[in-house]
């Protein structure tokens, strides 16, 4: 047995990073999280997988550690392949080279939608209003498959978002992303929280239970959302981070601690 | 072409027509000095109502000083084109300068929820790349583009897109209306008087915006000679006969950074969202707009010699932006 303790969202990068493969292209949310995740890969598996980012650079290798103000920093496009802009970028997702996009959302629903807009049901009249979906629209609506991280909360896992901002499978529909003039045979792959992974199921585009952590029953990650998902048989359990990846994580990928130790502590028992 | 949906928001209607005239009878061919004050520039080029589009990459290489300036000059009901902005348009919109914005990403903290919930302010649905990809459709004379993305979502039912057949392929895809704003704003790391411009780094849409824009002002962080951008045509980014107005504002980009040169002024930053969080916003405006006749002034009284050497110094990577 051994107690580990580390924040949400380093498992997140942690869960992530090892689903990323060298061969592949990522188009990834430059800020936060997602972009820890590919950083975190580049150290232990994939010194050479590609990346974009939506402004424009091609394949950076940032020097850390970032500046708090990271989002277009000399830091952060430090030795990329190319500068570009926004739509040469989205263009080259368009064609089909992006395998994956990664990106963070704020409430997700059962076919995959995500919602980054508003909260509250009236559009009109939002309880609180967000920042926009930003480059994830295209990054959702164009990769060949999405991978999305979030945290496993009732209010993020909802039945229907109250505002599509960046399309999953929409109403799960067969073709429904095509017949919105979406490019066929993408979609949302995995949601990836600190307690369970999800993935969808191939007919039915619904939210479907993959992994659970080995910390965790299957009824306290049924308790933490809004409605109930498929599961899958057999139930996988999540790998947790180790100290050695935890200590690559805080002193090599996120040394001020800025970005990773925001999240909710986690203190257990593998 | 048959039209399959369409969102409900407002957009302007493009008209490339409109704009070919606005070009022929208004834009200077002749190269010609055009390096203006802040203070001109803003004042003949940004009018009350005008759609306005600015270069900028979250908090980097921003048009800041222009910001301020307009501002400064209390212009009224700007139309703006929030593409991956943080707290610059809530800047514009706590000094009163604007009714109407196009969303991109952009912070939406206390002073935009309050002013959506007064109805002080408009929000249209769009995504970054819905609206770099309008001013492409801007910047290449035509009234739409075909795009891949936006389809099925809410944010399509609020924007001005439309899902048509495709008449080439016979499947959906979705339009968005091109997009010539009437003032476009670009902060530029280098460029001569007559306005041939240099940015380096990853720059969003800074080529389309120039190109798109009816009236262009570039700021600067520096003046070099016609002769050094002829040394190396290959660097320039903006063409002098789109540009309308030069102004010399080295640190323009402040609190921002421009990649290169310095960093973003952390604190400074810090200090509008905790005057934001505290209703004191005004005091901020005072502190770095109202109570300074210019850039210039504000650098030396409001943030000092020291701090834009510390700065300068924090600038660590310099490879590629020269």
């Amino acid at each position: 047995m051994t107690e580990l303790t580390f924040t949400d969202l380093e498992q997140n990068v942690y869960t992530i990073a090892h689903m990323i493969e060298e061969d592949k292209l990522y188009f990834v949310q430059m800020a936060g999280p997602p972009l820890f995740a590919v950083l975190l890969a580049k150290r232990t598996h994939a010194p050479g997988v590609g990346f974009l980012v939506e402004e424009g650079a091609i394949a950076p290798s940032p020097v850390f550690p970032l500046p708090p103000m990271m989002l277009g920093s000399a830091r952060s496009h430090y030795r990329s392949v190319a500068w570009e802009g926004m739509n040469i970028v989205d263009a080259h997702a368009s064609l089909g080279y992006a395998d994956y996009g990664i990106l963070s959302a704020v409430q997700v629903d059962k076919f995959g939608n995500f919602n980054s807009t508003i909260l509250g049901k009236d559009y009109d009249h939002p309880e609180r209003r967000f920042g926009g979906p930003g480059g994830a629209n295209e990054i959702a609506s164009c990769s060949w498959a999405t991978i999305i991280m979030t945290k496993l909360e009732k209010r993020k896992f909802v039945d229907r978002v109250d505002f599509i901002s960046s399309p999953g499978y929409l109403d799960g529909s067969p073709g429904a992303r095509e017949k919105a003039g979406l490019p066929a045979n993408t979609g949302p792959y995995r949601i990836v929280t600190e307690r369970a992974i999800f993935g969808f199921d191939e007919k039915t585009h619904m939210m479907r239970l993959e992994a659970i952590a080995p910390w965790i029953t299957l009824e306290e990650v049924l308790d933490r959302m809004d409605f109930k998902p498929l599961i899958a048989e057999p139930l996988g359990v999540m790998e947790v981070p180790t100290e050695e990846d935890l200590s690559m994580i805080r002193a090599e990928i996120d040394p001020g601690g800025y970005t990773l130790n925001r999240g909710e502590w986690l203190m257990v028992t593998v | 072409m048959e039209v399959l949906a369409s969102g409900t928001g407002e957009f302007k209607p493009p008209n490339p027509d409109e704009m070919r005239a606005w070009v022929h009878e208004h834009k200077v061919r002749k190269p010609v000095d055009k390096v203006l004050t802040e203070q001109e520039a803003v004042s003949r080029f940004v009018n009350d109502g005008d759609y306005m589009a600015f270069d900028m990459n979250v908090a980097a290489r921003g048009p800041v000083s222009l910001f301020r300036e307009i501002i400064r000059q209390r212009k009224k009901d700007l139309w703006v084109a929030a593409k991956f902005n943080w707290s610059d348009v809530t800047l514009l919109v706590a000094g009163g300068c604007v009714s109407k914005v196009d969303v991109g990403w952009m912070e939406t903290g206390a002073i935009i929820n309050n002013a959506l919930r007064e109805d002080r302010l408009k929000f249209i649905e769009w995504s970054n790349g819905a609206l770099t990809y309008r001013l492409l459709a801007g910047a290449l004379g035509v009234s739409f583009l075909p795009m891949r993305w936006l389809g099925g979502t809410d944010v399509f039912e609020k924007s001005g897109a439309k899902l048509v057949e495709d008449p080439y392929t016979g499947k959906p895809v979705v339009l968005v209306p091109a997009l010539n704003p009437d003032v476009g704003l670009i902060h530029v790391h280098e460029c001569d008087v007559y306005g041939n411009a240099r940015v380096y780094g990853a720059g969003v849409a800074p080529k389309e915006i120039a190109m798109a824009s009816k009236k262009l002002i570039i700021s600067t962080e520096q003046i070099i000679s016609n002769e050094e951008i002829r040394q190396n045509p290959q660097k320039t980014t903006i063409p002098y006969y789109l540009v309308d107005a030069v102004v010399v504002a080295p640190f323009g980009g402040y609190p921002g950074s421009v990649p290169g040169r310095y960093i973003g002024d952390f604190e400074n930053v810090f200090e509008f969202a905790v005057s934001q969080m505290q209703g004191t916003t005004d005091q901020y405006l005072e502190k770095y707009i109202y109570s300074v006749a210019s850039h210039e002034e504000m650098l030396e009284k409001r943030v000092g010699a020291a701090k834009l050497v510390k700065l300068t110094q924090g600038e660590t990577v310099r490879e590629g932006y020269r």
